[in-house]
């Protein structure tokens, strides 16, 4: 078994009096593609906005292969690096071209040298089909294409782990599948993704592990096959059916 | 009437128009001067107002963000809240007065009065444009692993300055007229000129309207090289698609990832999928 890159323990996270993820535990191993799915407000977002330390836990522990995140110790810059997001509104930089959002991490944060960052970016924009619009502004572009320049400007940071938040929620129904095709395409080539995901058809066929989540809590966890079969828990079952 | 008007405008601007030339050169300078300065306040004012405290953060990091906070808010409500004639007369008397400090120059003291009100307005400018700009941009670059300082000076002071424009040229254009009242302290701007010949020649009316004119061009003219600049912020309207040629021969240098590492991957894979 190879090494967990990330590893959750009794993470929870309160806003005021609610309590909204409670007692999260679960592992990130290399090469995993874990989908996360539950419905809206069950936590999916808070969860992942606390593993990019976007939120801080209330209490817990997440270990970056082995080394605790959270507590501080570990430069959070760093650790951000090497833990990409991708966000349903895309968040792409809008004083910057599609190529200047590629660059700007690599030089700022990576601090890599010029000729290299700029063939990175040119290398995973090209690997998401937006090599032509390099020079395009964001607000020149669609949603698709915009949340594919999302995707190459996070791979161009060469994270280990890529952290999808519902990537295709907020495009028209004709551009999910250009993003999708984008994902499973990371997928194949062996990136380690954890993603949020209202697509019933990439968890089932295209990640390698399905945690289930509801009011904060993991209820089921396993291989697409497994918790899409045969689930074990009525919660999970009565979630599914919705969606067949 | 309008014969008579034009025959004494020509002989007055025979006889002084280096003079309200002068006044105009003085007013135009201490104007951008002092707006660029201000400008600077406000941008430092708006920075400093809206660095993130975390919970996590120590107790020194969070007594000093109030402290700098409470100043800044004292700083623009007075400066805000009081005339700039007064506050002209106040640091001109106050500090030789409590520092025993005398200016060496008029300009000094009127630069500083001018750009110290500018900047408690522009303070206020920048830090609405700050948080005006979506929380969206600000967790993008986190995400990256930008550092606070390198998102605020890579992404949202860019797009801060772009929004804002608008309010410095006002602020500008304000303190073309408004550095009238600099005369108080005795700086000769394009106002005090009026003052100065009408009074010598009693030709008021005629030279009000010459004052009028210049000051009309000044702030039009502004205008004009306002837009200008908002256009050119505002960046290209279209784009040009590129095509893999033209990039040949940028890419190609280096290749990634690098075999065996954890990034490792097979492209082709990837290249059939789309
Ligand atoms: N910043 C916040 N402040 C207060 N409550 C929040 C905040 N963010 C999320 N929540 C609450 O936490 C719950 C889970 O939200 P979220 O993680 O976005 O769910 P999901 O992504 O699964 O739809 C929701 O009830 C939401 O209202
Ligand atoms: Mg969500």
């Amino acid at each position: 078994m190879s090494e967990n890159i990330l590893e959750i323990k009794h993470l929870s996270k309160s806003f005021g009096t609610h309590e909204v993820l409670k007692d999260i535990d679960f592992n990130v191993k290399a090469g995993d593609v874990t989908s996360i799915i539950g419905s809206s407000g069950s936590g999916k977002s808070t969860l992942l906005r606390c593993i990019n330390l976007l939120e801080t836990p209330t209490s817990g522990e997440i270990l970056f292969h082995g080394e605790d995140v959270v507590s501080g110790r570990i430069n959070q810059s760093r650790y951000r690096a090497k833990v990409g997001m991708v966000f349903q509104s895309f968040n792409l930089f809008y004083n910057m071209s599609v190529l200047e959002n590629c660059l700007i991490g690599q030089h700022k944060v990576l601090k890599s040298e010029k000729a290299e960052a700029m063939d990175r970016a040119i290398h995973y924009l090209d690997r998401v089909g937006m090599t032509p619009y390099i020079n395009a502004k964001p607000h020149q572009l669609s949603g698709g294409q915009k949340q594919r320049v999302a995707i190459a400007r996070a791979l161009a940071m060469q994270p280990e782990v890529l952290l999808f938040d519902e990537p295709t929620s907020a495009l028209d129904p004709e551009m999910v599948g250009e993003v999708l095709d984008a994902m499973k395409g990371m997928a194949k080539a062996g990136k380690t993704m954890l993603v949020v995901t209202h697509e019933m058809a990439f968890a089932r066929d295209v990640s390698t592990k399905v945690v289930y989540m509801a009011d904060g809590v993991i209820v089921e966890e396993g291989k697409p096959g497994e918790v899409f079969v045969n689930p074990q828990n009525p919660k999970t079952r009565e979630f599914l059916s919705r969606f067949l | 009437m309008l014969a008579q008007l034009l025959a004494d405008i020509a002989s007055i601007w025979a006889k002084y128009g280096s003079v309200y030339l002068n006044g105009i050169k003085n007013t135009l300078i201490l104007a951008i001067v002092a707006t660029l300065i201000g400008c600077i306040i406000g941008f430092i004012c708006g920075i400093l107002q809206t660095i993130p405290c975390a919970p996590q953060d120590g107790i020194v990091k969070r007594v000093i963000l109030k402290i700098i906070r409470i100043l800044v808010r004292v700083y623009v409500e007075v400066f805000r809240g009081t005339p700039m004639i007064l506050q002209a007369v106040f640091i001109y008397y106050g500090v030789p007065y409590f520092f025993g400090y005398t200016f060496s120059s008029i300009w000094t003291v009127s630069i500083v009065v001018v750009s110290i009100n500018t900047g408690a307005y522009m303070a206020e400018s920048v830090r609405g444009g700050i948080m005006s700009i979506d929380i969206g941009q600000t967790e993008g670059a986190k995400a990256i692993g930008m550092t606070h300082f390198q998102t605020m000076l890579y992404v949202i002071l860019p797009q801060t300055l772009k929004n804002i424009m608008p309010q410095i040229g006002n602020n500008y254009i304000i303190n073309v007229k408004d550095t009238s009242v600099m005369f108080i302290i005795g700086f000769s701007e394009f106002f005090a000129v009026h003052k100065m010949v009408s009074g010598a020649i009693f030709k008021y009316f005629p030279s009000a309207t010459m004052e009028m004119a210049g000051y009309l061009c000044m702030t039009l003219l502004a205008s004009f090289i306002l837009r200008w600049v908002e256009k050119k912020l505002a960046g290209a309207g279209s784009y040009e698609l590129v095509n893999a040629d033209q990039l040949a021969a940028t890419a190609g240098t280096y290749n990634y990832p690098k075999k065996g590492s954890p990034f490792d991957e097979t492209s082709k894979e990837f290249r059939n999928e789309r």
